[in-house]
């Protein structure tokens, strides 16, 4: 036991030594830029796990923990962004974790606040680097002060764009999910500018409407008849499924009417609907326009997550050997997120337990670039936009067989 | 790298709250460790390149240069490596695969299983259809095994998700392989555990026969597909209904909570639509008192070389633990990892936090 400690400090010395901290540190600008020779991920997550075990185990306060454990943050950020990866999204903070003493709680959101308000002191130096620094999550859970330096900390550095660096401060993926689906729900609950004011073209759009119903069926349309199918339309509307998809076509082309193949079917639905339509219209929007929910897609909720403008997750990397997302990433880990778990405390983590990791995901990125069919199965940048290909195809068709 | 004696400062001031070193002070530390500003991409080069007038070519081909050669020699050795690691464990799933063997023993495989401290109450599996021709029989004959180990191993709920939804649209050669595979481990039809077969929005498929009614092995599974519509798509139609309730005033979006969206998600794999209704989905929820899935699995087994989940469900896989079986041995079995009982059992032991032995 004491022969370790003695080692043990002797390696710390010796590492301390000037020499020896100039060739370790000239090694590790070596392999940075080494590694910055290949494809580098884009967008890195790591769940910082493993502080309050390492504190644990040391003998030393849970405080003191989460303070090496933001010194290991530092280091790892330095490698990322040195070896050119655009984005870091760390798990900072659960929702959950507010159920833990209350001690450590406030000392983790002190620690924020001092950090952030630090960060914010240098202003200058983020707006040479271009860092942004953004915190996702529920900030409406935060005490106020810790909420000032965020916000203030967020609003410095909003404008710059090269390098983001994500906290998710108090965050869950369920939650952040819930509030995409939210967000777009609101979003199309929104009624849609009235079309009668911004109308593009002199033609009165309920006036054709009426026209080609008069011409296609040659029957006067009677005002009561479609006071009664305007009524009972969103009963008709909630029920049937193949039914309604035929307004949502309507609405999405723009303008109402501009596909009039949808009256060309002549069904009585369709007849229906027109009378719908030309009735909102002609009541000038009184009964609110919306987007049609069928737009929705993948997409539109992605474009809700807190990770909106972010490249696609390449790597998550979680530390300290557990083997679980603990609601962290959940929708952004998608089919071509890898996961990596890895048996290290995170103050312990750095470029010696970074640099295989990396290492293997440029090893398989370049042989599926080499072949594209073999295991690795990466497009490279092909990727985002197929897939996108891919997921409007199945919905496109998924769709169609609703129509049917 | 930070040097010991700016560590030591830095620290101090955390210790003191940052109330010890002003800003000044701590960019003066900072100033070494910064990368200088000339190495950066132009962002705003009016504004700096007055400031770095040092143009080193060079000095900066040289160092490009270096970079380059270390990371091909990096990677030569990594690969190097890599493949003796390959081949290690190649050599040692080898073995476990000769010394855990299931036999065909329903017993044997519970024998396997009977130390470990806990088993998981729902297991997820990742499975994915090889490109060769008869890839659908494969993948069936791999669901139709891993059904079986799981029965075996004691374990009620085994969901199979495979990406493109293909083993749903023959759930009933599904069900007949499985039985018949079953009938291999555990004999007449009478000993064999009750099957039942479902994947969402689709009934639970148990075709009822005259004999089934009087078992005398009481064990049951219930084996789950899910595909990759079950798990983005799926949020995008819930979307999309609430966004028509939420349009026709029935409900506004402040009523959507985490609690609503997890009973519409949970619902779809916990509550198969009703064998008697055929596939009309989603008009009365009825509810099948003798399905009760745990929505959340608790372990997922991934027979692939790498953890990626492939587009898996979101949702409910926010504790549950990964295990990737082929995590280094794709070296002999190629593309797709092989579905092997070592890796099955291999990644049970993981779960219960068991260490693998060499000898039962």
């Amino acid at each position: 036991m004491a022969t370790s400690m003695y080692l043990s400090k002797l390696r710390k010395w010796f590492l301390a030594s000037p020499p020896i901290e100039i060739a370790i540190s000239k090694l590790r600008e070596l392999l940075v830029g080494a590694i910055k020779q290949g494809p580098v991920p884009q967008h890195i997550a790591f769940v910082m796990d493993g502080n309050r075990r390492f504190a644990r185990t040391h003998g030393i306060e849970t405080v003191e923990g989460h303070n090496l454990g933001f010194e290991a943050l530092a280091r790892i950020l330095e490698v990322c962004y040195r070896s050119g990866v655009k984005v870091v999204t760390i798990y900072a903070f659960s929702i959950e974790n507010f159920k833990r003493s209350k001690f450590e709680v406030d000392a983790l959101m002190e620690m924020a606040r001092v950090k952030l308000s630090q960060m914010a002191q240098h202003g200058e130096i983020l707006d040479r680097y271009g860092a942004k620094v953004r915190v996702l999550g529920r900030l409406d859970l935060l005490r106020p002060d810790v909420l000032k330096a965020v916000n203030r900390a967020m609003e410095m550095t909003s404008a710059n764009g090269d390098r983001v660096l994500n906290i998710c401060f108090p965050y869950t993926s369920r939650d952040e999910i819930t509030g995409a689906i939210r967000d777009t729900v609101a979003d199309y609950s929104q009624p849609l500018r009235s079309r009668s004011s911004s109308q593009r073209t002199p033609f009165s759009e309920s006036h054709i409407a009426l026209n080609i119903q008069a011409q296609s069926h040659n029957v006067k349309v009677e005002d009561t008849g479609s006071d009664i199918e305007s009524t009972s339309e969103p009963l008709a509307h909630g029920e049937d499924g193949a039914k309604h998809d035929r307004p949502n076509k309507v609405y999405e082309s723009g303008s109402s009417f501009s596909s009039s193949t949808t009256l060309d079917l002549a069904g009585h639905q369709d007849i229906a609907n027109a009378k719908k339509v030309a009735q909102r219209a002609g009541e000038d929007s009184e009964p609110p326009v919306f987007m049609s929910p069928e737009t929705i897609t993948r997409q539109t909720l992605s474009d809700h997550l807190h990770t909106k403008d972010n490249p696609p997750l390449d790597l998550l990397i979680r530390t300290s050997g557990v083997e679980r997302l603990s609601d962290f990433m959940l929708w952004q880990c998608e089919e071509d997120t890898e996961i990596v778990f890895l048996d290290v405390l995170w103050p312990e983590f750095d470029l010696w337990h970074f640099i295989p990791v990396l290492l293997g995901w440029q090893r398989r990125i370049s042989k599926s670039k080499k072949n594209p069919d073999a295991e690795g199965d990466f497009n490279g940048d092909v990727t985002g936009s197929s897939e996108n290909d891919m997921s409007d195809e199945v919905l496109s068709s998924s769709t169609k067989v609703k129509a049917l | 790298m930070v040097s010991h004696r700016d560590k030591e400062l830095l620290r101090d001031d955390v210790r003191a709250q940052g109330m010890k070193l002003t800003a000044a002070h701590r960019e003066s530390i900072l100033k070494p460790y910064l990368p200088d500003p000339s190495e950066l991409p132009r962002r705003s080069p009016q504004r700096w390149r007055k400031t770095s007038p040092r143009k080193t070519p060079i000095r900066t081909f040289l160092k490009s240069q270096l970079h380059q050669l270390t990371y091909t020699l990096i990677h030569i050795l990594f690969g190097i490596v890599v493949r003796l690691i390959q081949s290690y464990h190649a050599v040692v799933d080898r073995i476990f695969a000769i010394v855990y063997y299931h036999h065909r023993t329903p017993e044997l495989i519970k024998k396997d299983v009977k130390n470990l401290d806990r088993l998981p109450e729902h297991l997820s599996i990742v499975l994915s259809l090889r490109k060769e021709e008869d890839a659908l029989t494969i993948l069936m004959d791999e669901v139709a095994e891993l059904a079986a180990w799981t029965v075996s191993a004691g374990i009620p709920v085994l969901s199979i998700y495979e990406k493109s939804g293909v083993l749903k649209l023959y759930i009933s050669t599904l069900h007949r392989i499985v039985t018949n595979k079953l009938s291999a481990y555990y004999g007449s039809p009478s000993q064999q555990p009750a099957l039942r077969l479902f994947a969402p929005h689709h009934p639970v498929y148990q075709p009822l026969d005259g004999n089934s009614t009087e078992k005398s092995n009481n064990n049951s599974l219930i084996v789950l597909l899910l595909s990759a519509t079950d798990g983005r798509e799926t949020f995008v139609d819930l979307t999309k209904t609430l966004a028509e309730m939420s349009q026709n005033g029935k409900l506004s979006p402040e009523d959507i909570t985490m609690e609503l969206v997890d009973a519409e998600i949970s619902e779809i794999t916990t509550q198969p639509s009703q064998t008697t209704s055929s596939t009309s989905v989603g008009n009365k929820p009825a509810f099948d008192p003798t399905i009760s899935v745990k929505p959340e699995p608790d372990l997922l087994l991934v027979f692939k070389p790498l953890l990626k989940l492939d587009g898996y469900p979101p949702w409910h896989i926010r504790l549950t633990e990964m295990y990737c079986t082929g995590d280094k041995t794709n070296i002999m079995a190629g593309y797709a990892e092989a579905v092997e009982y070592q890796g099955f059992l291999r990644g049970l032991w993981h779960y219960a936090g068991a260490q693998m032995r060499f000898g039962r």
